[in-house]
């Protein structure tokens, strides 16, 4: 027995190593990084140690601070409305019979799209002289909107396009979870004269809620990470309209070199999001366990 | 013929091949990393003629503006660059020149000079490491210009033509040529006002330039000072607004450079001020203003003529390359500066560096009619930032310029707070300079 548990231990060791060659070590440098600025003089990179003085630019930064507040708007609404339509596509496509497998594939499309050509895409329909939807809205009358241009409407037209892209991620995973409903439950409550909505409501959606966590808390962190979709669209503009911390720590770290207070950014946000991961699973956990 | 024999033929044919251009290749292969510019596909091309030439193997290694920074910045610091020659833009070369990444081409190879017939751009082609001065006057010979890129002003000649206009000289005169020109469908301008990495700072420049103002100056005893928001700035920028807002697009706090060279290709657009892309304008599978679009300096004010940034790009050798690969890239950069070179340059679409070529006959031509603007405009271009921290002057800039253009935050604001910030980099970084007043 004893035997048995150390294989168990030791087939996972090289795994463990190589998560920490890979994960750890980096994690450890940019942690020493974020304590340091670094010039560089005569091809060498001089590490100047100044404590947390990197860590205490952080509140002050206007930049960070509004890509924050972007981030945190972004990434409620977006995975809100990601969930409730993969939600509400998911109950639609399980109650079909046949021909399940063409609605589930015609629902997966935008996922299946790489993220450059999203960019395209979108960026030619919102296009103030060429676009699709400014063509539509002329032909309906109506004055053309600038779509990215506009500081109270770029956002906005971002997390349209993030909720085209990952609602897909959504649907997959709710879909997955509501067809491994035990049938038997919703029989009874039929024949207990249940309604649709008394199912959904009483049955179901408790039911669910482990996968509906477990989906939430992926797209938030997903979310959380957004830098593509910001990048190929209006790259954080127009002013700070769309600038989310991703790119904030893209634009000090890489544009601007200046490596040591990027790095206590990213250790910063690591932290914040680490924190929120632990607490959302938390909380899960007990409803789950209520569940 | 059997199978075996046409596969013995095959096979001679390709070792004799193979064998003819490696005797002929008489450098080691090199790889160029530069970005996708309106003038690549010129440059592109003058590379392919080099390989025909000579039998060389040149690889380009392609990337968007900011993404080529980043590469280049890891290329440098590894302990061997992959790259062997670097395309560095006048935004930041200075940091590759004060943090002695780049080789001296003279130590490559003692005889080698750049030839007269080329821009030094304000020196911007020479280091002097001991007094950390961009100057050729006791400064180390460290790059190659390959692309003048200076903006100057596009218009439509038809369109002038038709309604009797003269070329503008200054602002005043630009904005009343736009008032006529402008439509439902068209127009008056198209600015690059969004944020990127060296966007609207640079298309801001000649505005703020010939109101006198700037954005941190460079004193004569070396020292700087932060002018952002000084009253020459506001000036320049409240015409830059008053472009955009009366006669421009609706949407110019969105625009990129892409954007506005589209919006003068498709005929949505009487002017726009721009690195020249001529090639562009003239081919028909691109253009609808094919033959229309004429060009001259940037406007001025009555006071102050016609002044344009400079947004050159130097080609550098890295230090951490091979000797080998050190004269495989001078072989090219010696062969880029030549006359004939320097003309295919041009006749592939791109602006040469050569003022002999720009001044030469080929300007009458009605193709390279844009060569007599870039000459003009030359003599008045000036370097934007001389120092290591420009990239974190710029992301200053181009947020709060962009914030002014785009509403969110009034002019005087914008100004006042980047001339804060942009103080408390510089401080950080050691220089020696005051607090700014602020606009009142």
């Amino acid at each position: 027995m004893k035997t048995d548990t150390f294989w168990r231990h030791a087939t996972l060791w090289p795994a463990l190593v190589l998560f920490a060659l890979l994960t750890i070590l980096p994690l450890i440098k940019l942690l020493a990084l974020s304590f340091h600025d670094v010039e560089w003089i005569n091809r060498e990179a001089v590490w100047d140690w100044v404590g947390l003085a990197n860590y205490a630019r952080l509140p002050q930064d206007n930049l960070l601070r509004a890509g924050a507040l972007n981030t945190l708007i972004f990434a409620v609404v977006a995975v809100a409305l990601q969930m409730l339509i993969g939600f509400i596509l998911a109950l639609l496509t399980t109650r079909v019979v046949r021909g399940r497998v063409f609605y589930r594939t015609v629902f997966i499309l935008p996922i299946l799209v790489p993220g450059i050509i999203i960019g395209a895409i979108w960026k030619l329909m919102y296009s103030y002289d060429f676009g699709v939807l400014n063509s539509l809205l002329l032909w309906l009358g109506l004055a053309p909107q600038d779509w990215l241009g506009n500081p109270d409407l770029a956002l906005l037209s971002v997390i349209v396009v993030d909720v085209w892209h990952w609602t897909p991620f959504c649907f997959l995973l709710l879909l997955a979870g509501l067809e491994s409903l035990p049938d038997d439950i919703f029989e009874a409550a039929k024949i207990d004269g249940a309604s649709r909505w008394q199912q959904l409501r009483h049955i179901t959606l408790p039911l669910m809620l482990p996968t509906i966590a477990v989906t939430f808390v992926f797209r938030m962190i997903l979310a959380f990470k957004v830098f593509d979709e910001i990048y190929l669209l209006t790259g954080g503009g127009p002013g700070t309209s769309t600038e989310v911390i991703s790119f904030t720590i893209y634009r000090r770290f890489f544009t601007e070199d200046q490596t040591g207070y990027g790095a206590a950014m990213s250790i910063a946000v690591i932290a914040v999001i680490a924190a929120g991961i632990i607490a959302a699973t938390r909380a899960t956990a007990g409803k789950g366990a209520k569940a | 013929m059997t199978y075996q024999s046409r596969m013995t033929a095959t096979l001679a044919a390709s070792a004799l091949a193979l064998s003819a251009s490696l005797a002929a290749a008489e450098e080691a292969p090199i790889t160029i990393v530069i970005n996708q510019s309106p003038w690549f596909p010129g440059f592109q091309a003058v590379v392919e003629a080099y390989e025909d030439e000579t039998g060389n193997t040149v690889e380009l290694d392609v990337n968007p503006f900011a993404g080529s920074l980043e590469k280049q910045r890891t290329a440098v610091r590894a302990d061997e660059s992959p790259f062997d020659i670097l395309i560095m833009n006048a935004g930041f070369f200075v940091e590759f020149y004060t943090g002695g990444f780049i080789a001296p081409l003279q130590e490559i190879d003692a005889s080698f000079e750049l030839s007269d017939d080329i821009y030094t751009f304000d020196d911007s082609t020479c280091w002097n490491a001991e007094a950390k001065t961009i100057t050729c006057d006791g400064g180390d010979l460290l790059s190659v210009p390959v692309n003048p890129n200076v903006l100057i002003l596009h218009y439509r000649q038809d369109l002038y033509d038709e309604a009797g206009l003269s070329v503008p000289k200054t602002w005043d005169e630009l904005y009343e040529n736009a008032k006529t020109l402008q439509t439902d469908r068209r127009y008056g301008i198209s600015q690059r006002g969004q944020r990127g990495t060296f966007d609207v700072t640079y298309d801001v420049f000649p505005y703020i330039w010939s109101h006198g103002g700037g954005i941190v100056d460079q004193q004569d005893d070396g020292s700087f000072q932060v002018s952002i928001n000084s009253e020459g700035t506001l000036a320049g920028m409240e015409t830059y607004l008053k472009l955009a807002n009366d006669v421009g697009h609706p949407s110019t706090a969105g625009q990129t450079q892409t954007n506005v060279i589209q919006n003068m290709a498709t005929g949505r657009a009487a002017h726009i001020n721009s690195v020249p892309a001529p090639g562009l304008f003239d081919d028909e599978s691109k253009s609808m203003v094919v033959g229309q679009v004429a060009y001259a300096p940037p406007p001025g004010t009555a006071e102050i003529p016609s002044a344009t940034p400079l947004g050159h790009w130097l080609a550098g050798v890295p230090k951490n390359i091979s000797d080998d690969n050190k004269q495989a890239a001078l072989a090219f950069l010696s062969w880029f500066q030549t006359d004939a070179a320097q003309r295919a340059y041009a006749e592939a679409g791109s602006m040469p560096v050569s003022r002999a070529v720009l001044e030469s006959e080929m300007a009458d031509q009605p193709e390279y009619r844009w060569m007599k603007a870039m000459a003009e405009a030359l003599p008045n271009a000036r370097l934007t930032f001389t120092f290591p921290e420009a990239t974190q002057v710029l992301a200053i800039t181009e947020l709060r310029l962009n914030q002014a253009i785009g509403g969110e935050m009034p002019l005087k604001e914008a100004l006042n707070t980047a001339a804060e910030e942009i103080t408390k980099v510089m401080q950080d970084a050691g220089y020696d300079i005051p607090a700014p007043e602020l606009l009142q």
